[in-house]
Parts: structure tokens; C-alpha cells; sequence
């Protein structure tokens, strides 16, 4: 039974209102998925059925755009770019974010708060007044233009260290002290007794700063100007930039834009509990 | 007693240093290298008048600040920040809620819907931006085709500078409003069911329930929303990249658009750097503006 709200309204209004309710959920639903179905739908037409607006499914479907761009684009090589420097700056980013929100919490040391000032607010500044030194910085290493300079310069990420603090801070003491007490290192407490029980918010950590760096687009594009070293949206825009915004292969543009969406999509589908319970936890940040 | 009692204490403190170094150091000094230096570097280039090529560079003071303050390309950029930011912060954070309150309860699909709504959020800004250019295309485009459906009269879209703002402040609504959806459904589900019980026996109509007791209730969520964001909005960079290019003549260019002009395209450094610092301020001053106005409004 339910009890949030008073169901005394008369049937007429509780019909209008589920209708109601149907009509804006619907209509956000289509806004939300309309530019995914049109990608899809766009790019599996001919060059001049994409230009023929009375066309709204492709009469005779081109599934050779989606193979060319598979096999005959440098899409696959962006996409692959993406996936390996994504998962090498998150393993970084978890083990150098566990270790500094492990000694926040549990390390009692007189800098404790003043680090924690300092973390928090670089959070919230904006990243981009950072660009210009640390591009200098990175031109002064010979790192501009190489995977190792796109490493190199995400080691760390705020949020992560945020959220694991948090999470952290909601485990008893006495666990990490009878560990100690025991003969564990710091170290062994971290990994065998703090992050088995904090699991979600590891995966949670993971898997948002893995999408977002897997589809960061700014900093990414002004460090690399080689196609070899592209991440797949910096790689995306050249491919748009050449054959879309200045040519006609609309259809080309949008099976490349296709391949690179559908499977992050199917990804979110089968994790989508981690980012739903792992952002909704996050609001008890504040305190 | 005493001599071996504080003798312990400070071996004890000067043990666990090398302790905390360890753990402390491969977060911290990456933070240092590209976030805390970088951000007083900027502070100091904007006094300079770097060119990025040329090895030296003068202390010039103030001047590149009083440029920007006579260059009406500036004040423009600021107003196209203010409004972006405002033209999504506020539908995404309305629509947001309405999406959320029809949700919380769950019923036959509703976990479906929530995957859609929620789905452009991990997509990328760029693919998608470019299918939206595709879309917004104002000769033979979807959305045109739709509006004259509609019975309207089709539009221009990002070619005309009167509604490039509005194509890109869609991209972003439809890119963010999933994220304060999640985050509206899990506050919506801690609100305790008694305070709605108290209220039903008390006669408070639905409205009044929502009012009194579901708004402040989720009132801390609502300011998170609010500065996530406005920090997201004085940032966002893609969909301007893709869509617009801060054009037509200008009319999408923000101040971070700006930034990236006079740094990456013109190696302006000076100027660059200190638009990237009225930037900090900005966030600065917006952050601490919402903080007092959350002390009326936001309830613990």
C-alpha cells in the first residue's frame, strides 16, 4: 500500500492525471531518443535518399556504410585509442584516489584538513584555466602528441577522490585499527578491507571517469595533433570536418557517429545500476 | 613518565610521515603539477604579454584586464555565459524534477524509461553534437521538416546568429537532463513516508504536500544541481565546438569559447589567461552568491 500521497481525488482527475503523466513522460522520451534514431535511421541511407526529407526510413537499407566505417575508417583505430588510454588513466586514477582518500580518513595527520580544502576547491574551479601552463608543461616534457602526455596529464581525478572519501568515512575504525593491530600494512588495509567494502562506489568511480575521459573531447584535441594519437571525439570531428560539415557523406558521418555511440550505449545498459545508485549516493556529499 | 610519554608521541608523529607521504604524494603531486600550479601560473601570465612563441615575455600589469573591459567582443562573450548558463540551468533542473516525480513510483517500463532519459548523459558531447548539426540543418533538416508538420514556420537554427544560442542551449538541456533526473529520484525516494502520512491527516491537499514537504526535503539535492550545473554551463566547450564555433558572428561565443580563441588560435596568452581568471572569479562569485541564497532556502 502506498501511502505518499492521498488517493481521494475523484476517478475522472486520476484518469486526466495518468494522462497527462503518459504525455510528458512520451514526449520527453522521444526528444531524448529521437537524435539516436535518426543517426541510426540516417546513417543506413543512400546519398541522396539523406537529402530527400519526405524519406523517413531508409527504403533500401545501406548496411555497407556501417561495414566501410568498420573496416575501411580510422574510426575502429580512434575508438581503440580511447578504450586502452581511458582504462590506463582510470587504473591510475582509482589506485592514486584510494590512497590519498585512505589517508584522509584513516591517517590522522595535521595537513589532513588544509589537503582537504585544497582538493575541494579545485573541484569546483573551471578546468580550463589550467590548459595553458599545463600544455607549456607538457610541451617542455616532449609530451605533446603521444599517448604518454595524455596519460601523464590525468592521473588524478577529483571527483573520485571525493566520492571514495565518502565512502570511506562511512566504515568504522575499529575495523582498520584491529587490521593494523593484527600486523596488515596500510596498504594491505586498503585493498583487503577498505575496498571490498566499499566496492560500489570503486565501480561507480570506475566506470563514470571511464566514460568521461573515453569521450573527453577539449583537452584531449589541443595536445594531439596526430591522428595516430586521436581519442575517438577528437577523431570523430576530423572524420565530420571532412566528409559532413564540408562534404556531402551525411551518411558516412553519422554511421561513424553510430559506431562509436551504440556501444557505450550497450555498455550503460548492462551497468546502469552503478551509475544510477552511484550518483544518487553522491548527493550526501555536502557535511 | 611524562619525558617517555611525549617522546613516544613524537617518534609516533615522525613514524608515520614516510606512512603519509606514500599516500598522500601520487595524488598530490599530479594535482600540484596540473591543477594547483597551473591555476597560479594563469593568475601570473595574465599580467604578462606572452606571445607563446617569443622565449620572454614583459610584465605589462593590468593592461591585458583593461583591454578586455574596452573590448566590447568581451562583455559580449560575458552576457552569452550568463545566458547559456541560466538557459540551462533552469529547464534542466525544473524538467529534471517533473521527469523525477512521474518516476519515483515505479510501474510496468518505467525502469526503460529512465535508461532513455538518462542514455544521452554518457554519450559523447561530439557524436551526438554532430548528429544535432545534422538535425538543426536548416535546408533539408528534421527539425524543420517537424516544425513545418507542426505547422510552424521552420527556422534557421545554428546558421543565424538569433537562434544559434537556442539550438545549442537544447543540445545541452537534452544532454543533462537525465543526470538531475537520477539525482531527483534518489532524494525523492529518502523522503520519509511519514512526513507525507502527517500530511494527509493534516488535509494538505497534493499540491501543498509537494510544496511543504517534498520541495524542502529535497532542497539540498536541488542547490548540488544547481552548482554542478552552473560549473558544467561556464564550461561547456564541445557542443559549442561542433555546433557553432561561437558563431554565427558570435552569438555563441562564452567566455571559455573565448578563451580558447585567444589562447589556442591566436596564442594571445595574456589575454587568454586572463579571461581564464575573470572565469575562476565568475565561478567564484556564483558559488558564493548560491551559498548565502542556500542558507534561506536549503534544509539539512
Amino acid at each position: 500500500m502506498n501511502t505518499r500521497y492521498s488517493d481521494k481525488n475523484p476517478l475522472i482527475l486520476r484518469i486526466l492525471g495518468t494522462a497527462g503523466k503518459a504525455l510528458i513522460l512520451g514526449v520527453a522520451c522521444v526528444f531524448t531518443a529521437f537524435p539516436f534514431l535518426w543517426m541510426v535511421l540516417s546513417s543506413l541511407k543512400t546519398k541522396a535518399d539523406i537529402l530527400n526529407t519526405d524519406v523517413f526510413f531508409p527504403p533500401d537499407p545501406q548496411w555497407q556504410n556501417i561495414t566501410s566505417i568498420l573496416f575501411d575508417s580510422p574510426i575502429p583505430k580512434y575508438i581503440f585509442n580511447s578504450m586502452w588510454v581511458s582504462l590506463a588513466i582510470v587504473a591510475l586514477q582509482i589506485v592514486s584516489g584510494a590512497m590519498l582518500a585512505y589517508a584522509l580518513v584513516f591517517l590522522k595527520f595535521r595537513t589532513n584538513r588544509i589537503l582537504f580544502a585544497i582538493v575541494m576547491a579545485t573541484y569546483m574551479l573551471p578546468v580550463a584555466a589550467t590548459y595553458i601552463p599545463s600544455y607549456i608543461i607538457l610541451a617542455d616534457w616532449g609530451l605533446l602528441d603521444s599517448f604518454g602526455g595524455l596519460i601523464i596529464s590525468s592521473t588524478v581525478s577529483i571527483f573520485g577522490i571525493f566520492l571514495l572519501r565518502q565512502a570511506f568515512m562511512q566504515i568504522p575504525k575499529g575495523l582498520v585499527e584491529a587490521a593494523r593491530m593484527d600486523g596488515a600494512s596500510h596498504w594491505r588495509a586498503l585493498w583487503e578491507i577498505v575496498c571490498p567494502m566499499t566496492k560500489s562506489s570503486f565501480i561507480t568511480f570506475g566506470l563514470m571517469n571511464f566514460i568521461g575521459t573515453y569521450n573527453n573531447y577539449m583537452w584531449p584535441s589541443l595536445i594531439t595533433k596526430t591522428s595516430d594519437y586521436f581519442l575517438v571525439s577528437q577523431g570523430l570531428r576530423a572524420f565530420f570536418v571532412r566528409d559532413g560539415a564540408y562534404g556531402t557523406e551525411w551518411a558516412l558521418v553519422m554511421a561513424a557517429s553510430a559506431v562509436v555511440v551504440i556501444p557505450l550505449l550497450v555498455l550503460f545498459a548492462f551497468t546502469q545500476r552503478w551509475f544510477i545508485n552511484g550518483i544518487g549516493g553522491e548527493t550526501g556529499m555536502k557535511g | 613518565m611524562t619525558v617517555s610519554g611525549g617522546k613516544r608521541r613524537y617518534q609516533k608523529r615522525y613514524d608515520r610521515l614516510p606512512t603519509v607521504l606514500l599516500f598522500v604524494l601520487p595524488a598530490f603531486i599530479p594535482l600540484l603539477v596540473f591543477w594547483i600550479y597551473p591555476i597560479g601560473r594563469s593568475i601570473f601570465l595574465s599580467f604578462t604579454d606572452w606571445d607563446f612563441i617569443s622565449p620572454t615575455y614583459k610584465i605589462i600589469g593590468l593592461k591585458n584586464y583593461l583591454s578586455l573591459f574596452k573590448n566590447p567582443r568581451f562583455f559580449e562573450a560575458l552576457w552569452h555565459t550568463l545566458v547559456f548558463t541560466a538557459g540551462t540551468l533552469i529547464p534542466t533542473i525544473v524538467l529534471g524534477l517533473i521527469l523525477a516525480l512521474l518516476l519515483v513510483r515505479s510501474f510496468k517500463g518505467s525502469g526503460v524509461l529512465k535508461f532513455i532519459l538518462f542514455s544521452p548523459w554518457i554519450t559523447p558531447t561530439v557524436a551526438i553534437s554532430i548528429v544535432w548539426t545534422w538535425i538543426f540543418k536548416a535546408d533539408g533538416g528534421i527539425a524543420n521538416t517537424i516544425l513545418t508538420a507542426l505547422g510552424a514556420s521552420p527556422l534557421k537554427w545554428i546558421s543565424s546568429s538569433d537562434t544559434a544560442m537556442l539550438s545549442v542551449i537544447i543540445v545541452t538541456i537534452w544532454k543533462s537532463l537525465g543526470y538531475a533526473m537520477i539525482f531527483y529520484l534518489s532524494a525523492l525516494e529518502k523522503v520519509p513516508g511519514e512526513l507525507y502520512e502527517a500530511g494527509a491527516l493534516d488535509g494538505a491537499s497534493r499540491w501543498r504536500q509537494f510544496f511543504d514537504i517534498t520541495l524542502p526535503s529535497i532542497s539540498p539535492t536541488t542547490f548540488f544541481l544547481m552548482i554542478i550545473t552552473m560549473v558544467n554551463s561556464l564550461q561547456a566547450y564541445d557542443q559549442i565546438q561542433i555546433l557553432t564555433q561561437g558563431g554565427p558572428s558570435g552569438s555563441t561565443r562564452t567566455l571559455l569559447y573565448m578563451y580558447y580563441q585567444l589562447g589556442f588560435q591566436e596564442f594571445n596568452m595574456g589575454q587568454a589567461t586572463a579571461v581564464a581568471v575573470i572565469m575562476i572569479l565568475l565561478t567564484v562569485a556564483l558559488s558564493v552568491l548560491q551559498f548565502k541564497a542556500s542558507e534561506k532556502w536549503v534544509h539539512y
